[in-house]
């Protein structure tokens, strides 16, 4: 037997709001009127049929999920071809040389894009770091997607990430950016707006 | 961390086992689908290792590796198709033995699978903060700092949508 309103703000024969109720039930507040609802037959009906509803929500909830037996190890194949793969930029110094890995390479530039106000989101597209940072000797290209806030300049803010990036794998790395390719794939509200 | 950090595979190894079991159960119900969980928490991990050695470790490394499953789901939009969640246990109504209590058990099975149903109508803004704590056990101040949110927008949200689950589970019922 349903009651199509009862999980929007219904008020009940005996004024209590069947919202209060349904926060009861599904976030676990404390009643507004203990002594009420202990002996009103509106209220305790109401909390009976809400507790039904909501409890294959909590027997989902309560389910032993695990990840796939297979998972770490196809993780960890894939860490080991990029591992292997052994990508890096090499700085030749007086007394050696330096090897910079991509991921590294990558991880600045990152967080050099994500530095960036209005960019919320600046994450490597594919599965493999060399996707995103190509590396020959002292020469990086970078591609970097970006997810921009809404209402921003949208290539203004692009240009800015490849200022960024560059500046900062200079100053961090020694290494040259000759490229940035920035790829826009989302726009956001800015963070914090409910 | 540090080790990991520096390129230990076998560092790195041992934080997959830690948490992957917490991740797939994220992915899982954002997705509403095992192999598409799969992919994503794998998609994660390797992300993760690809940008560790920028990991300041600001947040805690759980944090940090759920907003990156979190985005990696944003980013997919596999989440928003409307697909048909497979059943994750052998208990689906229509392999039901005709047993005493075979109908009750359907009945809990269809149940559940409605509730999968209803948590993919919801938009990620929404699915995101109630997954995080209902499905997975985070507190608001964790849903919050894995969003980038406040606790307290991390609050508002996650109540929003578990109103919004209500209603729809009470529309279908």
């Amino acid at each position: 037997m349903s009651n199509p309103a009862t999980t929007r703000d219904e008020r009940l024969p005996c004024g209590a709001h069947s919202a209060d109720l349904l926060a009861q039930v599904v976030d676990g507040a404390a009643p507004r009127d203990p002594e009420h609802q202990a002996h009103c037959p509106h209220c305790r009906a109401t909390l009976a049929y809400l507790t039904e509803l909501w409890a294959p929500v909590l027997d989902v909830a309560a389910e032993d999920v695990r990840a796939p037996a297979g998972l770490l190890q196809a993780v960890m194949s894939e860490v080991r071809v990029l591992a292997r793969a052994g990508w890096s930029a090499v700085l030749r110094e007086e007394g050696g040389q330096t090897r910079i890995a991509a991921r590294v390479v990558g991880a600045v530039a990152r967080l050099a894009a994500e530095s960036v106000p209005s960019v919320s989101l600046a994450l490597g597209g594919g599965r493999i770091a060399t996707t995103d940072v190509g590396l020959a000797g002292d020469r990086v290209v970078v591609d970097v997607q970006i997810a921009v806030d809404f209402g921003v300049s949208v290539h203004r803010v692009a240009q800015q990430v490849r200022d960024r990036i560059a500046a900062h794998l200079h100053a961090q790395t020694g290494l040259t950016t000759t490229e940035v390719n920035v790829v826009v794939v989302d726009v956001r509200l800015p963070p914090g707006t409910a | 961390m540090d080790l990991a950090r520096r390129g230990d595979e076998d560092a790195f190894a041992a934080l997959v086992r830690t948490h992957q079991d917490q991740l797939y159960r994220v992915a899982l119900r954002m997705t509403g689908n095992p192999s598409d969980a799969q992919d994503v928490v794998q998609e994660t991990f390797l992300q993760a290792w690809q940008h560790l050695p920028g990991f300041r470790g600001e947040s805690g490394f759980s944090t940090w590796v759920t907003r990156i499953l979190i985005n990696r789901c944003h980013n997919a939009r596999r989440a928003q198709d409307p697909v048909v969640p497979l059943s994750e246990q052998d208990e689906s109504a229509a392999g039901m033995p005709r047993s005493p209590g075979a109908e009750t058990l359907a009945m809990t099975a269809q149940s559940r699978d409605a509730v999968r149903r209803a948590l993919l109508e919801l938009p990620l803004e929404q699915r995101a903060p109630l997954v995080l704590t209902t499905f997975a056990g985070y507190t608001h101040a964790e849903t919050g700092r894995i969003l980038g949110i406040s606790e307290g927008t991390a609050k508002v949200r996650a109540h929003r949508a578990r109103r919004a689950l209500a209603t729809l589970l009470e529309d279908w019922r």
